[in-house]
């Protein structure tokens, strides 16, 4: 396979890998250095990838799996990775800076979620994969899957729902 | 479309049983059009979904520059090793037999030993000539060793 041939096959999906790794680990940089590094891997094995029907879900598990092993590490170092992603406000409408803090919100509600549960809200509400693809990559079967998407989606919400009445009363 | 499709459709998402077309109708909903309070918390999480779409992998991405860098240092270490051997070899620091009798003449060949010996001792003579003074000293001490006995 040539470079320009497999750049071709990466190049729609980086970005959804890129998501994915910055889903769970946070940082910007580590995600950016994560996405690199599984195109790296995959271009070492890409006489074997030839054969594989589906690269984009092979990709998406090599990116969900360096990203957990990354998470590993840190943990194992006793170091949490901490995002610096803090981006000015500038002027905007008091309208804008209220959705932009509800999504900041979000975002964390989100982090929060065990990792499973976060993968699988952003394979398929984010990325809108199917289930079967979803299946593929995560290596589980569709109920599980769908249950955990279920609990992810309703944990969201009831955050959110949480936080207004706070901010309420 | 009417708010109790919305809503059904909305229990059937939380239990993870709609398909990827009903998930586009309800984002649809949600992202264009007035939304009932009571569903405000559903229009910020597909609002939440549809901008974390806009994130993307801005690096250029590359795929051969290891590869790259182990060639291109490979060939300069290897030129490194060669043109090394290849100067320290040279051959200009040994004797080269060719540049050992220049004068075919044995005539001229005395000539030009006796001239270069001449040389040399005339130089010998002229360094010579300024140790002269160094008798003195000779002088100095014989003369207090002579009071001294």
């Amino acid at each position: 396979m040539k470079e320009s041939t497999f750049l071709n096959i990466i190049d729609p999906v980086k970005d959804k890998m890129y998501r994915m790794a910055l889903r769970l680990l946070t940082s910007k940089e580590a995600a950016e250095d994560a996405t690199q590094e599984v195109i790296l891997k995959l271009w070492k094995r890409k006489d074997k990838i030839k054969h594989y029907a589906n690269i984009e879900a092979f990709a998406m598990t090599v990116t969900k799996n360096y990203c957990l092993d990354q998470l590993k590490l840190k943990q194992n170092n006793n170091l949490r990775i901490v995002h610096q992603n803090y981006e000015s406000h500038h002027a905007s409408l008091q309208t804008e800076i209220e959705v932009n803090d509800e999504m900041q919100w979000l975002g964390r509600i989100v982090a929060r979620l065990p990792e499973q549960q976060k993968m699988i809200f952003q394979l398929r509400d984010i990325e809108q994969y199917d289930y079967d693809e979803i299946a593929k990559i995560m290596d589980m079967n569709q109920t599980a899957i769908r249950v955990a998407l279920s609990r992810a989606r309703k944990a969201i919400r009831e955050n959110l729902i949480k936080k207004h009445n706070y901010g309420i009363r | 479309m009417e708010l109790d499709k919305i809503e059904r459709l909305l229990e059937r998402y939380d239990e993870g049983e709609t398909s990827l077309a009903e998930e586009k109708l309800l984002r649809e909903y949600f992202l264009n059009e007035e939304v009932p309070e009571h569903l405000m918390s559903y229009k910020l999480m597909f609002m939440f979904s549809a901008k974390q779409v806009e994130e993307t992998f801005e690096k250029k991405t590359k795929v051969n520059s290891t590869n790259n860098w182990y060639t291109w240092s490979s060939i300069a270490a290897i030129l490194i090793i060669a043109l090394g051997i290849f100067f320290f070899n040279d051959s200009s620091r040994t004797l080269n037999e060719s540049d050992l009798g220049t004068i075919s003449d044995e005539e001229l060949a005395l000539q030009k030993t006796k001239e270069t010996l001449n040389m040399v001792s005339q130089f010998m003579n002229e360094g010579k000539s300024d140790l002269v003074y160094l008798k003195e000293f000779n002088k100095t001490t014989n003369r207090i060793i002579e009071i001294d006995q």
